[in-house]
């Protein structure tokens, strides 16, 4: 039975591909390079994304921190009093916490003191109380993130932990449970234990905290409140999540521009594959197009060789460049693209990338190349096969 | 029958120089006739050539085959033209040297996208008749000089053309494939091909199945 598609063109394309393989070895390389990078950063960008936005939303509308000189200082506890008096209020929690350097890994973990389950470590919590396996509160007993555990289990920390307290005394903490959250990319390097042992750990006294975190009815009115406790506490910085919202994009945006320049260079070259494929083909390219309209190619027959050709060339590396970039992000977890992005250097645990397929984005990535290198192709293509024949021979 | 009537063809070289290739040029070909095309290089031969074959257009005067304007057709019908009319063999061949034999001789079929088995059975057909069936799957530019005609010749053929049109064929033959390639054309005006070939080797003249012959110079017909 006769095919509607020509696979005689397309047999020829591939052969047309195969005879000028260096040339073509090299676009495909390119290609390939471009489409793995740029999905690359979409991937990641969108893995981020989703840890921050996720993050984000189950953060307190408001964080109140007291500050001198510049920096950050303990609040006092009475603050929280002041802050609920402050209509559309509906709670305000005073937090203990601090950053713990653990030297021999050169890491630093976050620890959070808890009296109730916070609400963004809700569900997990729940879980573990409700198995009946551990209860926190009032003991020497400590949750960890799965970086955290990572990390303690390297070096030999299996069941416990030391804490060296600013008085150089050891504090030894058991390790109760491995925190497993939604997100991971802040609950990664996050220890939970109770407020009074971090107050231990850290030496915070009793009428003192790191910071408030205050929820509000409707969330339209946090910046209102916000002005609010401002106005009263004037020596406090009051942040809202969308202040937070903009902090970590500013990050996220800022790390992104060092990834900016490796792409630029690889869009660079392509684009000098494209200018040189659309500027004009070579007298051998030229000859061959006149050859087969001599012996009876019309123009159409050139024309849909040509876009076989490009089509099998930019399909097959953006294909290859797609499956590599799945591979590196979601598999190898992008070693190298990752802590740009992340913008965190040793001292943060590892975090995963979710796993976030966004077919827009390959898309995106598709319309951005393919019909690109195909058009670049197929135009000059078009130029020569619509001259005579007779002039293109000669 | 093919017609060429006061046929004139200018090549611009640039906005000054021109170069008239024909003038004025009359010529009626019958069916079957074997043509010999004779003359100085620049003489003009070539252009007459590719004019019948609807290569390039004349800058004026008419070129008909089978009283179809061939000089008017638009681009794409002169392509189907050439396809279910002419096999041309160019003086150097004009093969694509990295393919093979066979996807030479398949090129002129592609466009038709026919039955494997009827593309299969053209092409050992010609490549029978013109002896390069035992290199079928050999690159072109590992042949010789005959046997690169020899695929040459089989890839005009391959559409079963009515009219051939041979530019110096033997210009790039010895004496041995040129008489070689003489016997070919006996036995293509045998099946009752029209025949049409622009040489200056003498090899051609006098022989005893050549129709005519009809010199050319400075782009007008010797009478």
């Amino acid at each position: 039975m006769k095919s509607k598609i020509n696979l005689y063109l397309i047999e020829f394309a591939i052969n047309a591909i195969l005879r000028a393989k260096y040339k073509n070895f090299f676009i495909v390389t390119i290609f390939t390079l471009l489409t793995f990078l740029l999905t690359s950063i979409f991937f990641i960008t969108n893995s981020v994304r989703y840890e921050l936005d996720s993050t984000l939303e189950a953060l307190p509308q408001i964080t109140v921190q007291k500050m001198k000189a510049g920096r950050q200082y303990e609040i006092d506890v009475s603050v929280v009093d002041g802050i609920l008096g402050i209509a559309g209020v509906t709670q305000a929690e005073a937090r203990v916490w601090g950053y713990y350097y653990f030297e021999k890994a050169g890491v630093n973990f976050s620890v959070m003191g808890i009296n109730e389950y916070e609400n963004q470590y809700k569900a997990s919590f729940t879980e573990l109380v409700e198995s009946g396996k551990h209860t926190l509160y009032g003991t020497s007993q400590m949750m960890i993130g799965q970086g955290v555990a990572k990390i303690m289990k390297m070096n030999y920390y299996k069941e416990y932990f030391n804490f060296i307290k600013p008085d150089g005394r050891l504090k030894k903490v058991e390790i109760a449970g491995v925190f497993d959250s939604d997100t991971n990319l802040e609950s990664n390097d996050m220890i939970l234990m109770s407020q009074d042992l971090v107050r231990e750990i850290f030496e915070i006294e009793e009428s003192k905290a790191t910071d408030i975190v205050v929820h509000v009815a409707n969330p339209e009115e946090t910046t209102t409140v916000a002005s609010k406790i401002k106005l009263m506490y004037p020596d406090t910085r009051v942040i809202t999540t969308k202040d937070l919202k903009v902090s970590y994009q500013n990050i996220f945006d800022y790390k992104s521009g060092l990834f900016l320049a490796l792409f630029i260079v690889t869009l660079f070259t392509f684009f000098i594959i494209i200018y040189d494929k659309s500027s004009g083909l070579s007298s051998e390219e030229k000859k061959e197009i006149g050859v087969l309209k001599a012996i009876g190619w019309r123009v159409d027959d050139v024309l849909k060789e040509k876009f076989y050709e490009s089509f099998i060339i930019s399909l097959f590396s953006y294909t290859l460049g797609v499956a590599l970039s799945l591979a590196y992000v979601y598999l190898l977890k992008a070693p190298l693209l990752r802590d740009i992005f992340v913008g965190y250097s040793q001292l943060k645990t590892d975090f995963e990338l979710p796993f976030v397929f966004d077919i827009q984005t390959l898309f995106l990535v598709f319309f951005l190349s393919v019909p690109i290198y195909v058009a670049a192709t197929i135009i000059p293509s078009w130029r020569v096969a619509t001259l005579e024949a007779d002039e293109v021979i000669r | 029958m093919i017609e060429l009537k006061n046929i004139t063809k200018v090549y611009e070289l640039n906005r000054h120089d021109k170069v008239i290739a024909l003038e004025n040029v009359n010529l009626a070909i019958e069916e079957g006739e074997l043509i010999v095309l004779k003359g100085a290089s620049g003489s003009g031969k070539s252009t007459i050539l590719s004019l019948i074959a609807a290569l390039s257009k004349p800058t004026s005067g008419e070129v008909m085959v089978d009283k179809k304007h061939i000089s008017k057709l638009p681009d794409n019908f002169a392509s189907i033209y050439r396809r279910d009319n002419i096999g041309f063999i160019f003086q150097k061949y004009n093969l694509i040297p990295t393919l093979s034999v066979k996807e030479n001789i398949l090129l002129p079929l592609i466009p038709l996208n026919p039955h494997a088995k009827e593309a299969e059975d053209k092409i050992q057909a010609v490549m029978q008749r013109f002896h390069i069936e035992h290199k079928k799957d050999a690159m072109v530019r590992q042949l010789s000089g005959g046997e690169q005609q020899r695929v040459a010749i089989a890839r005009a053929n391959v559409n079963n053309p009515k009219i051939i049109i041979a530019d110096e064929p033997t210009a790039n033959l010895d004496e041995k494939l040129s008489e070689h390639f003489i016997e070919i054309l006996r036995e293509l005006k045998a099946l009752n091909k029209t025949i049409i070939i622009a040489t200056h080797d003498p090899l051609f003249f006098g022989l005893d199945f050549v129709d005519r012959e009809i010199e050319i110079h400075n782009g007008k017909i010797l009478l």
